[in-house]
């Protein structure tokens, strides 16, 4: 992405308030609309959790490698920590917390409990999501499609061995689109 | 789940934690937030020493958004120095902030607090701060020499301690041997940096001087007495609460971010909150130890170990949380699995001018495992025997357990020939060995490799006397538990465990629903640790694997004692003798008096309603606390033998790796993990230990390091550089397991945790090694990356060794 | 880790988005994808002092296959192009690139012309870009112009790119009908820059004579570079191992790698002499001799 080394020259505001002016956005949120003023440097993911009280996304490096902070943007998976919230403006944005249903967990979800995909948790929500589109896009993918699907998520207490096997049930069992929101 | 009278423990009970993290609702730290509450972030060192010739904060609290802010004067002038966990002859005199000198990069120089982390971010580029840069010195080597630059004035010298210590009779066995082999091994930092940073908020309420903590802590009672001892405040005013962690593996022990921000709610009045960001955390949380080991071995001609030397030469940074504590935990496991009956143990524990190290997953064993096995591969290529067969030839025997090594550790129980065996069944050994053959001849490096440890569980903490003396208070090992049973029947059992994804609660629920006969649902273990609710010894903690031998024993303790209540309370509402009653499904019964009986919840009500009866035991409540000390932790005694750890699992791993003959790519094709942790709680989560453990050592080995160029930058503070393995990096952990029950635990188990982490590393250069047989090249360091292997090969080097400086 | 300030601003049109870059003259960034500025924001490495948000700018996306060339416009996300059945059948080498890119995520949101102008010498698509030799349209409210890719990278993260210009689309001409490819990288890690990544185009005329190669690296010098000298030893002959090698080993003198934490200068001409004789391999397993044009 960079190299240590290398420094760009800073850039300063002229002739402008240092502190720039908030913006006003209106989005939908899990299916409801999100009407907020926000400063144009919160991320999403910081908006989401601090101004909005979703906490289910997580941040882990706020450089867009780990993907705990993944959320659904207009349908496909993001990082939140490497989007403005001013950016989301009109556009539809799906967290963890839309997930499960009024019905029940999602099958996904389920299959990470079954096949004990999660311990300390903490990735669940970006992993699940990146699960949830990789069978969006391939209903059934062979172990290495899916180890390309959640590469984008790090998990530090799986292996992932039991997070490609859960994936990989609700894979065979086709009932990966149960629960699919669009 | 459970057929009606079967036990619960032995079953993969589905996680109890699972539900509220399958939609995200885990409560960790950032997800909590105080009215009021103000961010605190830190200007960080940019050289690995200096001095602070000036620090002028003055534009920054001038900034209205800020709530204060403080330099190491003032935290010098308002705190006491901290103390490491294993008491120094000469301690440094390290604070919370930086005091008059920088001793790494990152190293905490003035903390902001202010309206929000943007802004306090803001406020840091306001502060000027002047150093005098001072030379620094990384190599842990280097740093004992004569004339290297003084971390710590204090102290004197680099060497924060040096012991040596002889066990058996090592000149004898040197004597006696065929050959004297020697070796040196290195291995790097690196660290199991948990998805979820550190954290914390810090409440300070004036009125009562009364301090609470939310935050991180894998040893909730001895950082509570640092933030204590550090702030002058009484401990009876000082509540921790330990929320869910989102990972630990040991890195979340660095007390000197509870007392800084105590300090700072305190002072600006309102409650503070911190979370680092990664690059704070790759920086300076802490990372692994890296070292210098020199190994010496005596050996017959027929491949039977007589004795060893070793020599450590251990780099704990600029830091003293852990010191000794990496050396004392390899000399005391330094046998590993075998029949080696003299040893001696020579370590260093060195400050430089790294960051400081912290006591990830394994602690010191890791780096003990690499070097034994290693030295045992090394003792095979030189007396041109099979690795195999040298394992086979020195292991501990099944039939010798207990086994009490020279250091005086007792191993409890175990076949490490059977697990070697089974080890080479699961990747196909005999096949594996055609595979290699043909692909030898089609000019292909196939490599088989082959690495045994032990897995120690739990830690006395009398350790430290090594170090320190016998007047040393801190000693032994234990945990404290409470179980209430409520009016409804249910049981809540707190205990200090500590949530970091191990599944703890489940399986105590597994054990406490045994011994009260209930349903695990029924269970209630919260994962959020309180100290206003749970009771706790100084050892209290999740750490050194600690949960299987002493978490279990305090919670059966605990369960006990409370069913013995409730069966006093049986006999005297059913007019029967104890003996006669029986606890089943949650109903308890007069033997053969059919229809005869009371429920758990009948019982319970009456112990908190009915306060106008005759109380069995003179009381009231169905509650039991019950303290659990470790009768074999015991002090050193006069030939400094001490149980250090105090209860061992075993596993063998076989790795198969396919180097590319040109690229020097490695690839890693086949991993596998035969282990034996005694009696198994909950099958899935043991095997969910191992998988993490595993692949967190292969990591290590392969992938994850931290790079310090040589004035003491660290190259690595970003996970664009700190390679951590994605799922395409490496490949399923195929699993066999053993089970010799420990006869020194309660239930039979032992440590899970951190064996993978323990033992891959050495598996996987045994099998980089072997695949490089035809080039002749032996590996003695990590991580083994295609490059350094192309420099060693392209320079027509045998040695795939620390890097020449 | 958070952002210094800065003013965003989201125009409606190209135009104004124009408009405004001229104004701030250097004090605005243009925000597309973000995948590479937001984290240089985010450390603070770099700080503009006006963001300007084209994602709204719809007549900036887009896959357009006509003429024998293939056009991107410069906010395409790169998870398009990598699901465009279309793009895979008429330049594979493209399709086999980005999904070399980073992870799904981050391809949801990278833009072709984010990554292009972000000029990383260890990327994918500036490669293949080279490869494929890429014209690239950039606008300013000035006007218009077209930029051969051997002058638009100019080193480490710079380009010939104004400061008042916004690339508006890309054009990469199909090769001739029956090329072969091959696209391949080594990284540490799955997902990661390369340390060197090698693009390779072959085409053979009906007698199996080599009529059109191109061999682009990345990784081994200040920007993704062609290696001429060694196409020429390629042209009018009939592949070979001989040859493959010994073209191989022309390449990796024109390269100019740099030493850092995760190669050696020296490796990295190994695994350019490796990766491209083998690039050469695949790409002649995959040439179709002597086809008529498509």
């Amino acid at each position: 992405m960079f190299a240590a080394h290398w420094r760009p020259p800073i850039l300063v505001l002229k002739g402008e308030k240092q502190v720039p002016e908030k913006i006003s956005i209106t989005l939908t949120l899990n299916g409801k609309p999100v009407a907020a003023d926000v400063e144009p440097r919160v991320s999403l993911v910081d908006f989401l959790r601090y101004h909005v009280g979703l906490t289910g996304t997580h941040v882990g490096c706020e450089h867009g490698v780990c993907g705990a902070c993944t959320v659904l943007l207009d349908g496909e998976t993001v990082r939140s920590c490497l989007l403005f919230a001013v950016q989301v403006n009109g556009m539809d944005v799906q967290t963890i917390e839309s997930l499960a249903t009024e019905d029940g967990l999602h099958p996904l979800q389920q299959a990470f409990q079954k096949h004990h995909a999660l311990q300390c948790g903490f990735c669940t929500p970006g992993m699940l999501l990146a699960a949830k589109e990789l069978l969006e896009r391939n209903p059934s993918p062979n172990e290495d499609e899916i180890r390309a699907g959640i590469s984008g998520n790090l998990c530090m207490c799986t292996g992932y061995v039991n997070i490609v096997r859960a994936v990989q049930a609700v894979a065979q069992s086709g009932s990966s689109q149960v629960g699919k929101s669009s | 789940m459970k057929a009606t009278g079967d036990k619960w423990v032995g079953q993969a009970v589905p996680r109890t934690e699972d539900p509220a993290l399958l939609v995200s609702r885990g409560q960790f730290i950032d997800d909590l937030n105080l009215p009021g509450q103000a961010y605190a972030a830190f200007l960080r060192s940019p050289h690995a020493h200096a001095k602070i010739t000036r620090v002028d904060v003055s534009r920054a609290q001038a900034h209205p958004s800020v709530f204060t802010v403080m330099t190491g004067d003032d935290v010098a002038r308002l705190t006491r120095p901290q103390r490491g966990r294993v008491p120094l002859q000469y301690s440094p005199k390290v604070y919370a902030l930086a005091y008059e000198k920088v001793h790494y990069v990152g190293e905490p120089v003035v903390a902001v607090v202010a309206i929000d982390r943007a802004t306090a971010e803001d406020v840091l580029e306001l502060i000027e701060v002047e150093y005098e840069p001072l030379p620094a010195v990384i190599n842990p080597e280097k740093a004992i020499e004569p004339g290297a630059p003084t971390v710590f004035e204090e102290v004197k010298s680099n060497t924060l301690w040096h012991d040596t210590f002889p066990y058996g009779d090592i000149e004898g066995a040197f004597a006696q041997a065929d050959q004297v082999i020697q070796e040196r091994f290195t291995i790097h930092r690196y660290c199991s940096t948990a998805l979820e940073t550190f954290g914390a908020i810090a409440q300070f309420e004036p009125a009562t001087g009364a301090l609470t903590i939310w935050g991180h802590t894998q040893q909730p009672s001895q950082d509570r007495q640092a933030v204590a001892a550090s702030l002058g405040i009484p401990l009876s005013k000082i509540r921790f609460i330990v929320p869910p962690m989102g990972g630990a593996f040991g890195n979340k022990v660095r007390p000197m971010f509870l007392i800084i921000l105590a300090l700072l709610a305190r002072e600006a009045k309102r409650p503070v909150k911190w979370i680092e960001d990664r690059r704070e955390n790759l920086l300076a949380l802490g990372h692994s130890a890296d070292g210098i080991m020199d190994v010496t071995a005596a050996v017959k001609s027929d491949g039977s170990i007589l004795g060893m030397k070793f020599r450590n030469i251990e780099n704990e940074g600029a830091g003293i949380d852990f010191a000794g504590r990496h050396n004392l935990l390899m000399l005391s496991n330094i046998v590993n699995c075998y029949r080696i009956a003299a040893v001696s143990y020579e370590g260093y524990s060195v400050l430089t001018n790294c960051c400081p190290v912290v006591a990830n997953r394994g602690i010191g064993k890791p780096f003990m495992c690499f070097s034994v096995e290693r030295m045992v591969d090394v003792i095979a290529a030189t007396l041109k025997m099979d690795r195999i067969e040298i394992r086979k030839r020195n292991l501990i025997q099944p039939d010798q357990f207990p086994y009490d090594t020279p250091s005086g550790q007792t191993y409890d129980s175990g076949d490490y020939p059977e697990l070697l065996r089974k080890a080479l069944a699961l990747i196909d050994y005999k096949e594996l060995m055609q595979e290699q053959a043909k692909a030898r001849k089609e000019g292909r490096l196939l490599g088989f490799g082959l690495a045994m440890g032990v897995e120690p569980g739990g830690s006395n903490l009398s350790y430290g006397m090594l170090i320190s003396g016998p007047t040393q208070l801190l000693s032994g090992q234990g945990e404290a538990a409470r179980i209430r049973i409520e009016t409804d029947g249910t049981a809540t059992l707190y205990i200090g465990s500590l949530e970091a994804g191990q599944g703890h609660a489940t399986s105590l629920a597994q054990i406490v629903a045994d011994e009260l006969a209930l349903e695990v649902d029924q269970i209630n273990v919260p994962t959020t640790f309180d100290t206003a609710s749970h009771p706790s010894v100084m050892t209290t903690g999740n750490y050194s694997n600690k949960f299987n031998g002493h978490d279990t024993a305090a919670a059966i303790g605990a369960a006990k004692k409370v069913r013995e209540k409730l069966l006093n309370r049986a006999a005297q509402h059913l007019e029967a003798a104890v003996q006669d009653l029986e606890l089943r499904d949650g109903k308890i019964s007069v033997r053969g008096t059919p229809g005869k009986g009371v429920t758990v919840a009948q019982l319970a009500s009456r112990a908190y309603w009915s306060l106008a009866d005759n109380q069995p035991d003179d009381e009231p409540g169905l509650e039991a606390l019950y303290y659990y000390q470790n009768p074999m932790a015991k002090k050193p005694d006069e030939q400094n033998r001490v149980r250090v750890q105090l209860g061992f699992a075993g596993a063998a791993h076989v790795a198969v790796v396919e180097v590319d003959p040109e690229t020097f790519e490695i690839k890693l094709k086949r991993y596998g993990v035969v282990h034996d942790c005694g009696r198994q709680i909950n099958p899935a989560i043991v095997e969910g230990q191992v998988h993490g453990a595993s692949v967190h050592g292969i990591a290590a080995a392969l992938l994850e390091e931290f790079v310090y160029d040589e004035s003491g930058q660290l190259m690595t503070t970003s996970f664009m550089d700190y390679l951590k393995p994605t799922a395409a990096d490496i490949p399923t952990i195929l699993g066999d397991h053993l089970e010799t029950p420990s006869p020194f635990t309660p239930l039979g188990t032992k440590g899970v945790g951190e064996g993978g982490a323990v033992i891959a590393p050495g598996a996987i250069a045994s099998a980089v090694e072997d695949a490089l047989v035809p080039l002749g090249i032996r590996i003695t360091t990590l991580p083994i990356t295609p490059t350094r292997l192309w420099d060693v090969v392209s320079s027509k080097g045998t040695r795939y060794g620390p890097k020449a400086e | 880790m958070k952002p210094a300030p800065f003013h965003y601003i989201a125009p409606s049109s190209l135009d104004e988005a124009l408009t405004l870059l001229g104004k701030y003259n250097g004090q605005a960034k243009v925000l597309a994808g973000g995948q590479s500025l937001v984290p240089l924001m985010n450390f603070r490495l770099l700080r503009p002092g006006y963001l300007l948000d084209i994602n709204g700018l719809k007549e900036l996306s887009g896959i357009q296959l006509a003429d024998g060339k293939l056009t991107l416009g410069s906010l395409t996300r790169q998870s398009e192009v990598e699901h465009s059945a279309e793009v895979e059948r008429q330049l594979p080498i493209l399709t086999e690139a980005i999904r070399l890119v980073a992870h799904p995520a981050i391809r949801n949101r990278g833009t072709v012309g984010g990554s292009l102008v972000h000029a990383d010498p260890a990327a994918e698509l500036p490669v293949v870009a080279v490869a494929l030799d890429a014209e690239l349209e950039l606008k300013s409210k000035n006007g218009i112009r077209s930029v051969p890719i051997p002058e638009f990278f100019l080193g480490y993260l710079a380009t010939s790119i104004g400061l008042d210009e916004i690339l508006v689309k890309t054009s990469m001409a199909l090769p001739p009908a029956g090329t072969g490819w091959s696209f391949s990288e080594y990284a540490r890690r799955h997902g990661d820059f390369a340390i060197v990544a090698v693009a390779v185009l072959l085409t053979l005329d009906p007698e199996g004579k080599i009529v059109f190669v191109r061999i682009a690296l990345g990784g081994v010098g200040p920007a993704p570079m062609r290696a001429c000298a060694a196409e020429k030893l390629l042209m009018g002959k009939a592949p070979s191992d001989a040859l493959f090698r010994e073209t191989a080993a022309a390449a990796v003198t024109e390269t100019d790698p740099e030493n850092d934490i995760h190669a050696s200068a020296s490796y990295r001409r190994q695994l350019s002499a490796v990766y491209v004789r083998r690039a050469l391999e695949t790409a002649h397993s995959r040439t179709q001799r002597g086809k008529t044009s498509a």
